[in-house]
């Protein structure tokens, strides 16, 4: 049973700090989109269909650069199998009976670092059968914001400088930074952060393309590992 | 590089990311939220969002990687400092940070 007071909960989340957030950087990726001599179809289609930042700069960077399809398709596999892991663990707390396979499908469309942390901020103060929807209205939300944002950026690139759109950048990874830290309550998150974060480092000239898969793996699986006797809140 | 060439890089990447996606979702089939490898799969989800937020902030690609390294630890450490100075206020920390940072790399 769809509830829509749930979906409307969702969207009432997103409005304000988590689309600012998101939707500031997809504005500077449709400027950077324009600057690069995409249209605006090209720009509007990335993300209303891709929904996943870092992936969409490598890709628009692997097309300048001259590389192939084959070398696109691998180095977005690539920076976006983070979003695997977040996947698997949101699917198993939205599900419910009543969800159709395919809207489960078409929900993951709209899991992304922001939608994720979010979600996850309030997950415990819904109900089971309310949170597949509150989830798609809080997601779905993002993602149309994002998309209008992009083509903003598109549009009226040439009013902002580009100081500016580099500090619009620059919101993203800030705000995904505060939200991790919001996360600093159970043992087994504070260390698989730090770990997170200083494997990932040390790694890169190591693994410059795998440094992220390889320190996240290695960091969750010890800090989980360490602190399993920790109880699950 | 022509016009079929960018659509079709759109196509190769959106495919590339829904599989990360779709596959999540046939994945977590049979996992339980009170199971071991739920707790597991989350904690190397946030170190795998940590290990991205760190290496942008060092080895940033694209237009981020005209800026200094140094700014960008400044800006990050005045995030922090600023959110856990302020009751954990978002938007103050933030936009400090981004302030900060569009100032830095217009008067450094």
């Amino acid at each position: 049973m769809f509830s829509s007071q749930s979906f409307k909960d969702g969207v009432k989340h997103a409005i304000g700090v988590p689309a600012l957030g998101l939707g500031s950087s997809m504005f500077a990726f449709g400027a950077f989109l324009h600057s690069a001599g995409f249209d605006l179809y090209q720009s509007f289609l990335s993300t209303f269909f891709t929904f996943a930042l870092p992936g969409q700069f490598v890709m628009a960077e692997t097309i300048l650069a001259g590389g192939t399809l084959l070398n696109i398709f691998l180095a977005v596999l690539l920076t976006n199998s983070r979003l695997y892991p977040m996947t698997v663990n949101i699917t198993p707390v939205i599900r419910n009976s009543n969800i159709p396979k395919w809207k489960e499908y078409l929900g993951a469309h709209f899991i992304a670092v922001t939608s994720w942390f979010n979600f996850f901020a309030v997950e415990k103060s819904i109900n089971q059968e309310d949170k597949f929807d509150y989830f798609f209205g809080l997601g779905g939300f993002l993602w149309a914001n994002s998309v209008l944002c992009t083509v903003a950026g598109y549009l009226f690139s040439n009013l902002v400088s580009h100081e500016i759109l580099i500090g619009l950048v620059f919101i993203n990874p800030m705000y995904f930074l505060v939200m991790t830290v919001s996360n600093l309550k159970e043992k087994k998150l504070i260390c698989s952060i730090f770990l997170g974060a200083v494997l990932s480092i040390l790694l890169n000239d190591l693994f410059p393309g795998w440094s992220v898969l390889i320190a996240g793996i290695t960091s969750g699986t010890l800090g989980y590992f360490i602190f399993r006797k920790e109880i699950n809140e | 590089m022509s016009n079929q060439f960018i659509y079709l890089s759109i196509l190769a990447a959106s495919v590339g990311t829904y599989f990360c996606r779709a596959f999540g979702v046939f994945s977590a089939r049979n996992i339980k939220t009170d199971s071991e490898i739920f707790h597991w799969i989350r904690c190397v989800s946030i170190a795998i969002i940590s290990a991205v937020i760190a290496r942008i902030i060092l080895f940033p690609v694209g237009i981020l990687s005209e800026t200094s390294t140094s700014i960008r630890i400044v800006c990050t450490l005045i995030l922090l400092v600023v959110y856990f100075s302020f009751k954990k206020n978002v938007i103050f920390a933030v936009s400090s940070s981004a302030i900060c940072f569009v100032l830095l790399n217009h008067f450094l």
